[in-house]
């Protein structure tokens, strides 16, 4: 590997961090007054930064869907496991306001720029920080994908195949329904038949639910109340205790304030936690250490403005796929096949809005309450793979501001327009994203208040997506329209980042193994988003945490292997 | 349709009940509570009493004559702390300098449009400037290097974001999504529980 310095025996250490942004730094000549420059630390040499006495044999990266699952199954499995977690570690019963602003803790407010014809909203649509990660603010739609979800290139002769079927990630998909106490439907009118129901029945429609229901009737689209991972009842949890039910705030993409949502700081965590799991928040990893033979042997992290160092056996990268190749970016790892930062996907995620004669108050009920996946296929598709249609609640800032940016009103347009507040609905889809050459993740030259640089994500919708956003926009048309919906219109919109340090069977063309093991370091393992081969038509959340679980038990049956 | 207007005080008489938490109360009320003069602390008062007159005309408040909402006072303090909401379109320069650029353009159209300083326009002048800002194409040399689209959109989407985060603005709305304690139970069609707001209409 170039432009590497050996500056501890045994350990390199390709980061040179620089401690100003030039473009901040010159900005901030012009306004001397300003006490606003990123505190300028100048950051200690690595071989100052003291070792922590003991080596684990797991640490991972991130607390999120990714990182908190495998977490729980490492401590349970009797391993020393530590994780470090960026943000911090919230009381949300105590912390956690209904209100939009206040909650905007809950998003990587980290500036990351956003480049190409599509330019991907970050910070509130698209990230998380703190013990949970993410998982603190989605929405809790937890659909299973569908088994053709992870064979379009097969199908379609396009995108990018699993290297596994369905039925690798079928078995996680019934335990994590059990575990977290999944609300939904039984029997689940799409896919192949299940073993096991959901644990709980659905959650109560919402008005926009119901709005759903009647205009995909008229037009004879199949729906039905959707999984989501929030509570219909009290519910006990192995290792965790009872969590009480939903209350119907209708908050979850601000924080749910009474554990009923299954985000990980209620659900994985105190289960790692009463297995012995050591959680370190505010701890934010900036470099991973490898030894000459290129395994990794620890990282450095800031903690309260201070450098540690944590040894570790095993390094599991769970940071999202905007920070996981961030991270091995800078620190050139795991690069050989030069997938990093390539295959960037993104959910369509069109939502279209109509006024409806009737109260709607859509700032109550679980917002995704409704799903259809009669879309997964249509006949009259002219593009690869499908979406679900799926019901939504509406915040009033994230909403205004959506109008805003979306149908361009302001001055007394726009407070007219948001007058109508308790009478607007929405629906949305979340469709297939194929991978595209030209969409991709790279460190830009300008720098963060910690001296790295900033990721920039370069995304620009291809055919496939226009035409899916195309089909899937006229015909929630027609369902609104149907429903009794005026002044309907769309606001564009991608959803989620996938992609970026994809699985595949080789190391020629992918990063992780189908176990999620590195191809370049053995004892490298990433689970998040990162390693999807393909977007699926569904929310990651779920698929994330079955990936997770799975790849701790592939991890523990090598170790068993290795011990034998 | 015509437009809902909701009973004035509800939100002000909600937050003191039990079905507003103390971190939701907290929040709302340094909103409410916030001081009527603000010194803007990282534009220079020129520059701040422009973005004001902008606000001003992007949410015109003429039902608030005595003390509107202001929405320039956030925009000043963000910048002074040099937070960021997660991500930045790349084709603009960083907030502070985007900022400084963009309110210098919107001069600059005024000058070209009224030859006169936005400050100095009525009410329908600095419309006109702000919608030639919308259009994405203004006359003006600062356009050839700073996006006015995008600028303009994010301008607009912060200063809207700023204004429905405020109670007496969701109140306007008929909004009262943070009285969800103990819970919501009547959440369908046309269903209201007694806490919500009827309008008056």
């Amino acid at each position: 590997m170039p432009d590497e310095e050996i500056l501890e025996e045994g350990v390199l250490n390709p980061v040179l961090p620089e401690i100003q942004d030039p473009l901040l730094r010159s900005l901030m000549a012009d306004e001397p007054a300003t006490a606003a420059a990123p505190a300028a630390t100048t950051l200690e040499q690595p071989q100052a930064v003291p070792a922590e006495a003991d080596e684990v044999d797991c640490l991972v990266i991130g607390l999120g869907a990714g990182g908190a699952p495998l977490l729980a199954r490492l401590a349970m499995a009797g391993l020393k496991v530590m994780a470090l977690e960026a943000g911090p570690w919230h009381q949300p019963e105590k912390d956690f306001a209904t209100d939009e602003k206040a909650q905007e803790y809950l998003f990587w407010n980290d500036e990351r720029l956003a480049a190409g014809h599509d330019p991907l909203a970050m910070g509130k649509n698209n990230s998380g920080t703190g013990v949970g990660g993410s998982t603190l603010h989605y929405t809790a739609y937890t659909p299973r994908p569908l088994p053709s979800d992870l064979h379009l290139q097969r199908d379609f002769g396009q995108g990018e195949d699993w290297p596994f079927g369905y039925e690798e990630l079928e078995p996680y998909y019934e335990e994590l329904e059990q575990f977290l106490g999944i609300s939904g439907p039984s029997p689940y009118p799409w896919g192949p038949a299940r073993r096991k129901g959901y644990p709980l029945a659905p959650l109560p429609l919402n008005s926009a639910a119901q709005l759903m229901v009647r205009g995909c009737e008229m037009l004879g689209i199949a729906t039905s109340p959707a999984a989501n991972a929030a509570l219909s009842s009290r519910y006990y949890q192995e290792g965790v205790g009872w969590r009480e039910a939903c209350t119907n705030r209708g908050f979850c993409q601000a924080g749910c304030s009474n554990g009923a949502k299954a985000s990980m700081d209620v659900t994985f965590i105190p289960l790692a936690v009463a297995h012995g799991a050591d959680i370190r928040p505010n701890s934010f990893v900036t470099e991973i250490e490898r030894d000459e033979r290129g395994r990794v042997t620890g990282v450095v992290y800031t903690h309260n403005g201070e450098q540690h160092r944590q040894r570790c056996r095993h390094l599991f990268l769970c940071g999202g796929s905007v920070e996981t190749p961030r991270l091995l970016l800078l620190n050139e790892l795991a690069l050989t096949s030069g997938q990093v930062g390539r295959n960037l996907m993104a959910h369509p995620g069109v939502q279209v809005f109509g006024t409806f004669g009737e109260e709607v108050r859509p700032y109550k009920g679980i917002p995704g309450g409704l799903i259809s996946q009669d879309t997964h296929r249509p006949k009259d598709a002219d593009f690869v793979g499908g979406y679900l249609l799926q019901s939504i609640g509406i915040m009033p800032v994230t909403f205004a501001g959506q109008v805003a940016r979306g149908r361009k009103y302001w001055g007394q347009q726009l407070r007219d327009y948001m007058k109508n507040y308790n009478h607007i609905a929405g629906i949305n889809i979340l469709g297939d994203c194929l991978p595209h050459a030209d969409n991709y993740l790279e460190l830009a030259e300008e720098k963060d208040a910690r001296g790295l640089p900033k990721p920039r994500l370069h995304f620009t919708m291809q055919e496939n997506e226009r035409r899916m956003n195309d089909h899937a926009e006229a015909l929630m048309r027609r369902i609104w329209t149907a429903a009794g919906a005026t002044d309907i219109w769309a606001f564009p919109r991608m959803a989620h980042v996938i992609g970026t340090a994809r699985m595949g069977l080789s190391g020629d063309d992918a990063v992780v193994d189908a176990d999620g093991r590195a191809f370049d370091v053995p004892n490298l393992y990433i689970c998040d988003n990162s390693t999807f081969p393909s977007a699926l038509s569904v929310n990651p959340a779920l698929t994330i945490m079955a990936l997770s679980l799975r790849t701790a038990d592939k991890f523990l049956e090598s170790q068993q292997r290795r011990d034998s | 349709m015509s437009l809902p207007t909701y009973p004035s005080g509800t939100v002000r008489t909600l937050l003191e009940t039990e079905h507003v938490s103390e971190a939701t109360r907290a929040a709302l009320e340094s909103r409410l509570d916030a001081p009527t003069t603000y010194e803007p602390q990282f534009l220079a008062p020129e520059t701040y009493a422009l973005l004001e007159a902008v606000a001003g005309r992007l949410f015109p408040q003429p039902d608030r004559p005595e003390q509107p909402i202001s929405l320039a006072p956030a925009v000043d303090q963000r910048l002074l702390e040099g937070r960021a909401d997660g991500w930045r379109y790349d084709a603009l320069p960083p907030d502070r300098e985007a900022m400084r650029m963009g309110l210098g353009g919107i001069q600059e159209i005024a000058h070209s449009l009224y030859q006169a300083d936005f400050l100095a326009l009525q009410d329908i002048q600095q419309n006109a400037v702000l919608q030639a800002l919308a259009s994405g194409r203004p006359p003006g040399d600062t356009w050839l290097t700073l996006d006015a689209g995008r600028f303009f959109e994010e301008l607009l989407a912060e200063l809207t974001e700023t204004y429905y985060a405020h109670p007496l603005a969701q109140e306007e709305i008929g909004y009262v999504g943070m009285a969800d304690l103990p819970a919501w139970s009547k959440i369908g069609l046309n269903e209201r529980e007694a806490r919500e707001p009827q309008p008056k209409n």
